[in-house]
């Protein structure tokens, strides 16, 4: 039997392991086996006060933090037939922007970019290429920089409350942003003309793509949820479309559309299924990448993510220049029973939330649906459909090019939960 | 002399919460150290890289975070930059840079820079299970925590 290891992943959050089984050289079987405890998010909330529930869900990730309190925050307003001021959605842009904008400067240079570069870390790729990762430190700064402004911290930011935000943030450090946003967008171009010029491994595959579509913007709060396989749902009717499976060997659930088949949410998702409503700048990059869509390389959502990074460079500085807002900066609370869903794209993909709530303003029941979890089938599947090249390359070769199909997902585990050791093994 | 006192930890987390915690223990208790203008007080969850951020326009930085390092929970370690580079985090990720990782990593970018003092006060835990509230030996190391921050903050004023 032949078994081949490697320690834990690097670079990606938590731990777990992959497993490829082959027989007579070919693969039989793909696993990634999540070992981590699931965290308890969901019981955390129950009996917990509305209010609180964006501050709480927002610590399941460092990264986005703002997309667990968005998709709260509109499920449990959607649960109060809430509306939000205009003003209020567009600041919840500006924020998500930030979130964008660090989280993708984080995967894109420090995550993903050592693989393309054969780097076994960030540390190596700074080693040999300096100022790209001074440029990546800056760029995510920036992200974390709105988030300050708007939030009062650059991580886990503190001002999203049920019916708007708790107060309107000062202008003046917003629109001091400026400066910054700008070289930040000249920056995101330039990385999407370099990301172009990267080594990807080749892999095509025909994915269900799944993301958000609003047609008045890029998709990520409010709308609609769009399939490439033509299934269009109210974001009340998730579950309608997508369920979630326990995998008996894994601590996270498994995504499955409600055909049973894997689906992909994420950068490659909503590029291809609403790069129309990218901003002109984004477009322009985009066309100027030469890419065929859909793309279907897995390993190039890191070229999504850059045209993704331009565009909310480009959208941060739109909002940042209009930042005057006006009225209460949140609606009053009126305490019902109810239950409500929201759903808002998070860098990694769509992110999906449900609550009931008593008449007291407490939480009874609660579901959260991350990114990483839809995606996990999906992820496996793919290893699988690459298993023919990488068990034909020698050990090093085929460990790195799975690996790097992982990290090209940039899974959250810690979300999903947590993740991973590879294994390949001869069976039978 | 600009000085970051920044709180590190997980609070939904037991005991890994205890830097954010002792540091706004030590606010409340020491209000006049603390709300100095050249005191730059910061908490922060997980802050990974968005660390250097916090350091950024500080002479000096003093962080507080979770410890395991199999003494008894509750005892305090004072380590100085060298011992701090030595100290291996446990994150496998650039999504849970550890604070070591993070400052080998500003150090690598910008070698010609005199780097600031930083030196780590930290609490050894009992628990990290999902859960809100320290452990109670945790807890009762609290008031020697403030402590050892306002003597080290002192000490960096005095210099």
């Amino acid at each position: 039997m032949k078994t081949i290891e490697v320690p834990a992943l690097a670079r990606v959050e938590g731990e777990g392991g992959l497993y490829i089984g082959l027989q007579d050289g070919k693969a039989v079987e793909v696993r990634l086996d999540i070992y981590e405890p699931p965290r308890f998010f969901e019981g955390f909330l129950r009996d917990r006060f509305i209010q609180e529930v964006p501050d709480i869900t927002a610590r399941i990730c460092g990264i986005c933090p703002v997309a667990y309190q968005m998709s709260s925050a509109y499920a449990i307003e959607n649960a109060l037939d809430i509306k939000i001021s205009p003003d209020a959605r567009t600041l919840r842009r500006l924020m998500y922007c930030g979130e964008y904008i660090e989280s993708h400067a984080l995967h894109i240079y420090m995550l993903q970019a050592p693989d393309l570069f054969g780097k076994d870390s960030a540390f190596e790729l700074a080693a040999i290429a300096p100022d790209v990762v001074k440029n990546a430190l800056r760029l995510k700064k920036i992200g974390n920089q709105i988030l300050k402004a708007i939030g009062g911290r650059s991580v886990h930011p503190v001002n999203v409350c049920i019916g708007g935000f708790y107060s309107w943030p000062e202008a003046a450090p917003i629109q001091a942003l400026l400066p910054d946003l700008e070289w930040g967008l000249q920056t995101a171009i330039d990385c999407v003309k370099w990301a172009v010029t990267l080594p990807y491994p080749e892999l095509e595959i025909d994915y269900e793509f799944v993301a958000l579509h609003h047609p008045d913007e890029y998709g990520v709060i409010e709308g609609e949820i769009w399939s490439s396989k033509g299934r269009k749902l109210a974001i009340a009717d998730y579950e309608k479309g997508y369920i979630e499976e326990h995998v008996k060997r894994s601590n996270a659930l498994h995504g499955r559309t409600i055909d049973g088949n894997t689906y992909l949410v994420g950068p490659l998702s909503r590029i291809n299924l609403n790069h129309e409503q990218l901003l002109p700048a984004a477009k322009k990059a985009l066309k100027d990448a030469k890419l065929k869509l859909p793309i279907k390389n897995p390993y190039k959502s890191l070229i999504a993510r850059a045209i993704e990074l331009v565009d909310f460079y480009e959208e941060a500085i739109q909002l940042v220049k209009s930042y005057k807002p006006v009225g209460p900066a949140h609606v009053e609370l009126k305490l019902k029973a109810g239950e409500g869903a929201g759903a808002t794209e998070a860098p990694r993909g769509l992110l999906y939330h449900r609550y009931k709530i008593d008449e007291n303003g407490l939480v009874k029941f609660a579901k959260i649906t991350p990114p990483t979890a839809q995606n996990l089938p999906r992820i496996e599947a793919d290893l699988l459909a690459m298993a023919p090249k990488i068990v034909k390359m020698p050990e090093a070769e085929a460990t790195l090019t799975a690996e790097h199909l992982v990290r090209a997902y940039d899974p959250c585990i810690s979300c999903a939960t947590h993740f991973l050791k590879l294994k390949i093994e001869e069976v039978g | 002399m600009k000085i970051a006192v920044i709180g590190i930890g997980q609070s939904l987390r037991g005991d890994d919460g205890v830097g954010v915690i002792a540091v706004c223990h030590w606010q409340e208790n020491y209000p006049e150290t603390a709300n100095r203008s050249d005191i730059q007080v910061d908490v922060s969850e997980l802050p990974g890289l968005a660390l250097l951020d916090l350091l950024d326009g500080s002479d000096a930085a003093i962080l507080v975070d979770a410890v395991e390092s199999y003494s008894s929970p509750g005892t305090i370690h004072t380590l100085h930059q060298e011992q701090l580079a030595a100290f291996t985090s446990d994150a496998k990720s650039a999504h849970g840079w550890g604070v070591a990782e993070t400052l080998r990593l500003d150090r690598m970018l910008n070698p010609g820079r005199q780097m600031i003092p930083i030196q780590l006060i930290g609490i050894e835990v009992e628990q990290m299970q999902m859960g809100i509230g320290l452990s109670k030996t945790v807890e009762l190391a609290l008031p020697r925590v403030c402590e050892a921050i306002q003597n080290q903050v002192q000490t960096l004023l005095a210099n």
